[in-house]
């Protein structure tokens, strides 16, 4: 095979495969559309006051798990207890912090130490101490021995004491109505929805990006964090609310997921052994309720419940983005059973193909793409007007992506300014110049660590936080 | 057509799609900052009106006509003919056109009594989330009163159960038809009938909840537990000590809620529980003891009796610890730094 014959085949494999995950995410963004306008009427016909106010409505336990914590937590639990819902407890669970995460938060909820029964439902790392806030007593603080997040989340389960829990992340801020709106699609179908995650903001500091837990500001000063935004508003907006309509939401992120507490506890809680611990409960959830035969749902709703801390430096983001990487290669080669298995149904048959071909195997054609215009490059053979144009159609492709996702944010939460608008769009082009090779750079790492079995979290330093007043 | 004419007709189309959403983004943006500020001008407290909806206009459409006009016109609807839609919309199909209505129906029974017979009947027939009914006709209370009655009998143990929890807000009255339902032949039920009977202050009350402790269903055992302490207090403590150590985490943990609720005068009796022959039992008890303040007094008096000893043997480790961290923050003991238990010191 000449050099030529490898080139033409390799620009032909690209293109298929640019072709084929382009559609899908065409489909998936019109999906997106008809489903935010479908909540946005649902939450105008809903009476959402009557719902913060009612009895009726079932009790949450909130849980936190925290690790050096310190700069962040204090903002995110204060945000948990300004929750606007009848009743909840929030339940912070310190993984042997070696910052002083427990001092700043007795220093601003004023920790009693006390003793509290757990129901042991899942094995865990010893608690050595429990601390009740004398501010608010619906907070409860466990300090543990450090087992990894997701045996500190079973720790919080084993201390839930209501029906739901909703786990969420330590770096992230609530919006008030955060619990209201997701519970009220709970009870539509308190049956068959198991689990909800909804749709999470970014910002470099949270706590100062959602105004009075309701006013958001999108970022749109640092290209890293704009890009980082429109990457969430991509996976939220035109993904994952389009799978909970196909009955194939994959991935209920940690920073904010709800599930029925007795789900949880007969799968055993969160597993310790997966490098994060999100995605694989999801995938855990689909695959036991399809072998048991059983009706169940998990959800996204587009609803923005938070805004959570977004890497501001190139480094912390590769970080970042190689762990997301590692954790999804991680968690769909131990589900690769599922893969095209009708038994699955829409989790077998397009979701778990989706993921092969939109995250899985994304980074060898990053890689081919890269190879093929190097080589073609050193043998003279690139048509360089032609690749100009392909990559000029990728970019609006992917702005395109990116402002379809924007509009259905926009018109779910009519939360940003013409101003800061004008300014993401504007930033949209030069996507593909400055974020994506850093976010292609991660995902090629991301695998390269997986292949060579590395399970590390590798935890990045926290962004610099105003002072809370 | 060959590579470079296919990839300019791509850039074309791809550019010009991008081009137009991106516009069409910005100038519905525009519009929406332009009615926001119009609006905060005329009225700064007036919340936003719901936007128009696009299927209004297509007369043929029933279900968005019936939406549209539920989102836009219920505020001041009271007409027959409104009536009239809005009965075909509690009778649709359509889930969402049901909800729709229900939530109309919520705002006309502020003014309207005939709107609280519909939702009654919302919730009879299950026109839409039992919850979301009950949130509804919650806040209607007292007005709601005696049309609950003929619920009470409803063949559906939901309906029963949302029926009874309504009457909480319904007075003494309301409570004395709760008290009917103690003994419904579902659980749900007779928690609910505890949960609605927990501030009454009847005798007769109190010896439902107390017969119901040995329910054999565990939530209504917790719920009994619970409305126990409320009406007995200190009084009900020796029949719910032994649910401390009940089979249920869930009972053993309201029975120690319970027991805290109804004060220090528990002291006595989970002093004597510290000698019950079921480890739980005992732990439990320590619990009540620490939760109701009873462990910082002895420490602070100073314990001649043992009494702390035996809480701390019951209790257990942790339990203890956290006695002398508070006595410590307290300054009845020697001061120190504040010991917190954070990695560092694992």
């Amino acid at each position: 095979m000449s050099w030529s014959d490898a080139l033409h085949a390799s620009v032909l494999a690209c293109a298929v495969y640019l072709c084929l995950v382009y559609a899908s995410y065409l489909v998936l963004m019109a999906v997106g559309l008809v489903e935010g306008r479908r909540r946005r009427r649902q939450r105008r016909l809903e009476d959402l006051d009557a719902a913060a106010a009612s009895r009726f409505f079932p009790p949450v336990s909130v849980v936190v798990a925290a690790y050096n914590e310190a700069s962040a937590l204090p903002a995110a639990v204060r945000s948990l207890l300004d929750l606007e819902y009848p009743e909840f407890e929030v339940v912070v669970v310190d993984d042997g912090s070696t910052d002083d995460t427990l001092a700043r938060l007795d220093e601003v909820f004023d920790l009693v130490p006390v003793d509290v029964s757990s129901r042991d439902v899942v094995a865990t790392e010893p608690v050595r101490a429990f601390y009740r806030s004398g501010r608010d007593p619906r907070l409860l603080v466990a300090a543990k021995t450090g087992g990894g997040k997701a045996d500190a989340l079973n720790v919080g389960l084993n201390l839930a004491r209501h029906r739901y829990v909703c786990g969420v992340d330590a770096d992230t801020v609530f919006a008030r109505d955060a619990l209201g709106a997701t519970m009220q699609a709970f009870m539509r179908d308190p049956g068959t929805v198991v689990g909800i995650t909804s749709f999470v903001e970014i910002a470099e500091d949270p706590g100062a990006a959602l105004v009075g837990g309701v006013e958001y500001r999108l970022p749109d000063r640092r290209p890293l964090l704009v890009y980082q935004a429109l990457d969430y508003l991509r996976a939220f907006m035109n993904n994952r609310v389009a799978w909970s309509r196909f009955d194939f939401m994959l991935c209920a992120v940690g920073a904010f997921q709800i599930w029925r507490r007795d789900v949880l506890d007969e799968l055993g809680g969160w597993s310790r052994d997966y490098t994060c611990e999100d995605i694989e409960l999801t995938f855990r959830v689909h695959r036991h309720m399809r072998e048991q035969g059983r009706p169940y749902r998990v959800l996204c709703l587009p609803d923005r419940v938070g805004v959570t801390e977004g890497p501001d430096t190139v480094r912390k983001l590769v970080a970042q983005r190689e762990r997301w990487q590692r954790v999804i290669l991680e968690t769909w080669w131990s589900y690769r059973t599922m893969c095209f298995n009708p038994r699955y149904g829409s989790v077998g048959l397009v979701g778990m193909p989706f993921y092969l071909v939109s995250e899985i195997v994304a980074p060898v054609f990053e890689l081919l793409a890269v190879w093929t215009l190097v080589a073609g490059a050193a043998t003279g053979l690139v048509d360089w007007w032609l690749a100009g144009a392909v990559v000029l159609a990728i970019t609006f492709v992917n702005s395109l992506f990116s402002t379809g996702s924007l509009l259905i944010a926009d018109l779910e939460t009519g939360a940003y300014r013409t101003s800061a608008l004008i300014r993401v769009l504007a930033l949209m082009p030069l996507e593909i110049l400055v974020y994506r090779p850093i976010a292609s750079w991660a995902r090629v790492k991301g695998t390269w660590r997986f292949l060579r079995g590395d399970k590390a979290w590798h935890k990045f330093e926290r962004n610099a936080r105003a002072e809370a007043a | 057509m060959d590579g470079r004419t296919a990839a300019a007709i791509a850039c074309a189309l791809a550019g010009g799609t991008w081009s137009l959403l991106a516009v069409g983004a910005l100038v519905r943006r525009g519009r929406f900052s332009r009615r926001k500020r119009a609006l905060a001008a005329a009225a700064p407290a007036v919340a936003l009106p719901p936007e128009p909806v696009r299927g209004y206009g297509w007369p043929d459409d029933e279900r968005e006509a019936t939406l549209a006009f539920l989102e836009a016109n219920v505020p001041d609807t009271g007409e027959t003919e409104d009536q009239v839609l809005l009965r075909r919309a509690l009778a649709s199909r359509e889930p969402e056109v049901r909800r729709a209505a229900v939530t109309a129906l919520g705002k006309l029974a502020d003014r309207h009594d005939w709107a609280i017979d519909w939702l009654i009947e919302a919730l009879a027939e299950g026109r839409d989330t039992p919850a979301r009914v009950a949130s509804e006709l919650d806040r209607l209370a007292p007005r709601v009163g005696t049309r609950l009655v003929p619920l009470l009998g409803h063949p559906s143990s939901v309906v029963r159960f949302y029926a009874v929890r309504l009457l909480a807000r319904h007075g003494e009255a309301g409570r004395r038809l709760a008290a009917g339902l103690v003994s419904d032949r579902s659980p749900n039920v007779r928690a609910a009938a505890l949960e609605t009977l927990r501030t009454v202050d009847s005798g007769e009350a109190l010896r439902s909840s107390l017969r119901l402790l040995d329910d054999p269903n565990a939530h209504v055992r917790a719920h009994a537990c619970r409305t126990a302490c409320s009406i007995g207090g200190a009084s009900a403590a020796p029949f719910v000590l032994p649910l401390l150590g009940d089979r249920s985490w869930a009972v053993r943990d309201a029975a120690v809620q319970a027991l805290v609720s109804a004060g220090k005068d528990v002291a006595p009796a989970m002093l004597q529980a510290l000698e019950h022959r079921d480890e739980p039992v005992r732990s439990g008890a320590a619990l009540v003891l620490q939760d109701v303040g009873h462990v910082d007094e002895l420490l602070e008096r100073g314990d001649h009796t043992g009494a702390l000893e035996r809480i701390f043997a019951a209790g257990g480790e942790r339990l203890r610890t956290a006695a002398s961290e508070r006595a410590r923050l307290r300054g009845s003991l020697p001061a120190g730094p504040r010991p917190l238990a954070s990695g560092a010191d694992a």
